[in-house]
């Protein structure tokens, strides 16, 4: 329990700057949809935009003039940000100790490697579920002033269970690469790197329907926004391939990060 | 009863060697030496034994146990102080020694306000305030708020001032004294030769010399300087004298053998100055090679 309570402690000014980060989001979407609310004469100018970057975006999918719509787009954006958040920490949790170099105090104290992984990680979640909780509860007050219907609230509500499952497979991606590489410089640019990889797969996948295999190699694909909106429901057979994902990396962290070499 | 046994132990970072075939026992109460230059593969030594890099070949058991399958447990008796001290930044140094105690299993408070007091400590200040003398000194107050039977000093005095160092070695007298052996790793001989009681040298990886401290030093050489306006250096070519020198104004050479020998010659002279010291490290390695 102490590990866990000192790396909440030690990260806690990282999860205000986050929080503030999606804050800001939240603040500038909702601006933003002030000018499309009630205003259809302004989607005429999405027609303009690159064919791709519409898909992308899932732009005109939605309608952009209610505050549901709305939020179908910004989905996007905020499983983004979440995400980048939460593969970070996972690799830095581990990586920065040996980066600042106190991992030489923290392994030779009488703890099992696995146990600092156990720690860290459940320290990492509760990170993710604080966020989580700070863009929902942003979301719902930069939505108050549109008179938001019970449609909207579960939509809301359906996409923090669908972003939760995207932060945990990030975080145990970051967890393994922190435990796996033995550079920590290298762990921190691998985790960025897979995650905006993953991200863009995910854009290409949704332009030509021969590249569609790709979505299941993108966790962004897993959870379409239209249908949490339109069916109320997140695919089932994502839920288990994402748990398999967690699974497999947080197995791939206890065992490499065992038999590996600290970098001293 | 052996604390320390280690069999051919052996570490190769990819190619580049860290230690080859060592081989020694450190027994209950000992204090042991561990002496070799920067990169002979101390550190390497005792990063093993705590079980923070794996071998490539050979083991190593403290209190009988293998440190990498119990180290963990191990690790409940064993205080630690590297070479390099890092601790958590932004935090007190009473939270991080609280920290640190949490973890055994015994209650540590008022060992750590005890040892806090004799290193003069201010529990108070920030890890990233400190300096790096002060750092140190946690990290003695840390290695040992526990009292475990192993201590693994990794160059402890580096940073101290001799006040200080005097300080601290007292410290290690007293825990040795109450049963807790010492693993003490170092490049400077004299404070070696202070404390331990046997020694081992290590040297690019292997271990050149494993001694009881007596013997070394009897067998080694001092080095002496003679300061004197007329001085004929033809005196000085005894049996035990080496690289006898003439230098400005006096001669310089290296003596092994009966003291009062040399004294005598010495005294026969009109000096104006005498130094006798011990030689530095790399004098004795030299020594070994010859």
């Amino acid at each position: 329990m102490n590990i866990f309570f000192r790396e909440l402690k030690a990260n806690f000014r990282s999860l205000l700057i986050w929080s503030g980060i999606v804050l800001l989001l939240v603040l500038v979407g909702f601006a933003k949809f002030s000018a499309y609310a009630g205003n259809p004469e302004l989607l005429a100018i999405l027609d303009t935009m690159p064919q791709a970057m519409i898909q992308a975006m899932s732009l005109r999918a939605f309608d952009l003039t209610t505050v549901t719509g709305f939020y179908g787009v910004m989905f996007a954006y905020f499983a983004l940000m979440l995400s980048i958040a939460s593969v970070m920490w996972g690799s830095e949790f581990i990586s920065k100790e040996e980066r600042d170099k106190t991992v030489e105090f923290s392994l030779s104290l009488p703890v099992t490697r696995g146990r600092l992984i156990t720690a860290k990680t459940l320290a990492a979640v509760v990170d993710c579920i604080v966020l989580l909780i700070v863009t929902w509860v942003g979301t719902l007050m930069g939505a108050a002033t549109y008179q938001p219907d019970s449609e909207f609230f579960g939509f809301v509500a359906l996409s923090m269970l669908a972003l939760f499952i995207l932060q945990m497979i990030f975080l145990a991606i970051g967890v393994f690469l922190g435990c796996a590489m033995k550079y920590y410089k290298q762990a921190n640019s691998m985790a960025v790197s897979i995650l905006l990889v993953t991200f863009f797969l995910s854009i290409i996948s949704g332009l030509n329907k021969n590249l569609e295999f790709l979505k299941y190699f993108s966790p962004f694909n897993y959870f379409n926004p239209l249908d949490m909106l339109n069916k109320s429901r997140i695919d089932i057979y994502f839920v288990f391939l994402s748990a398999g994902i967690i699974a497999v990396c947080m197995v791939g962290a206890y065992a490499t990060y065992s038999k590996r070499d600290l970098y001293i | 009863m052996s604390i320390i046994e280690v069999n051919k132990l052996t570490k190769f970072y990819g190619k580049a060697r860290g230690i080859e075939n060592v081989t020694f026992n450190v027994d209950e109460g000992e204090i042991f030496g561990f002496i070799g230059p920067n990169g002979a593969g101390k550190s390497t030594t005792i990063r093993l034994f705590l079980g923070l890099i794996h071998p490539t070949g050979g083991d190593a058991k403290i209190f009988g146990k293998d440190c990498i399958q119990y180290g963990p447990e191990i690790r409940q008796e064993i205080g630690y102080l590297p070479s390099e001290v890092f601790y958590y930044d932004r935090m007190k140094v009473l939270d991080l020694l609280k920290y640190s105690a949490s973890f055994y299993k015994k209650d540590c408070t008022a060992r750590l306000h005890e040892l806090a007091d004799i290193m003069e400590l201010d529990l108070k200040r920030r890890i990233d305030d400190l300096s790096y003398g002060n750092r140190k000194k946690v990290g003695i107050v840390q290695g040992l708020l526990h009292q475990p039977k192993l201590i693994l000093l990794d160059e402890p005095t580096s940073g101290l001032d001799p006040l200080m160092q005097q300080k601290f070695f007292n410290l290690i007298r007293q825990e040795n004294k109450r049963g807790a052996t010492i693993f003490f790793s170092s490049h400077i001989l004299g404070e070696v030769q202070k404390m331990c009681n046997r020694v081992a040298i290590i040297k690019d990886g292997s271990i050149i010399k494993i001694q009881d401290i007596k013997t070394l030093q009897n067998e080694n050489y001092k080095k002496i300087k003679i300061t004197a306006s007329e001085l004929d250096e033809k005196r000085f070519g005894v049996t035990g004298v080496i690289k006898l020198e003439r230098e400005n104004g006096g001669v310089s050479f290296f003596y092994r053998g009966d003291i009062n020998l040399i004294m005598k010659l010495i005294s026969e002279q009109e000096v104006s100055d005498v130094t006798i010291e011990e030689p530095s490290l790399e004098e004795i390695f030299m020594h070994y090679y010859e």
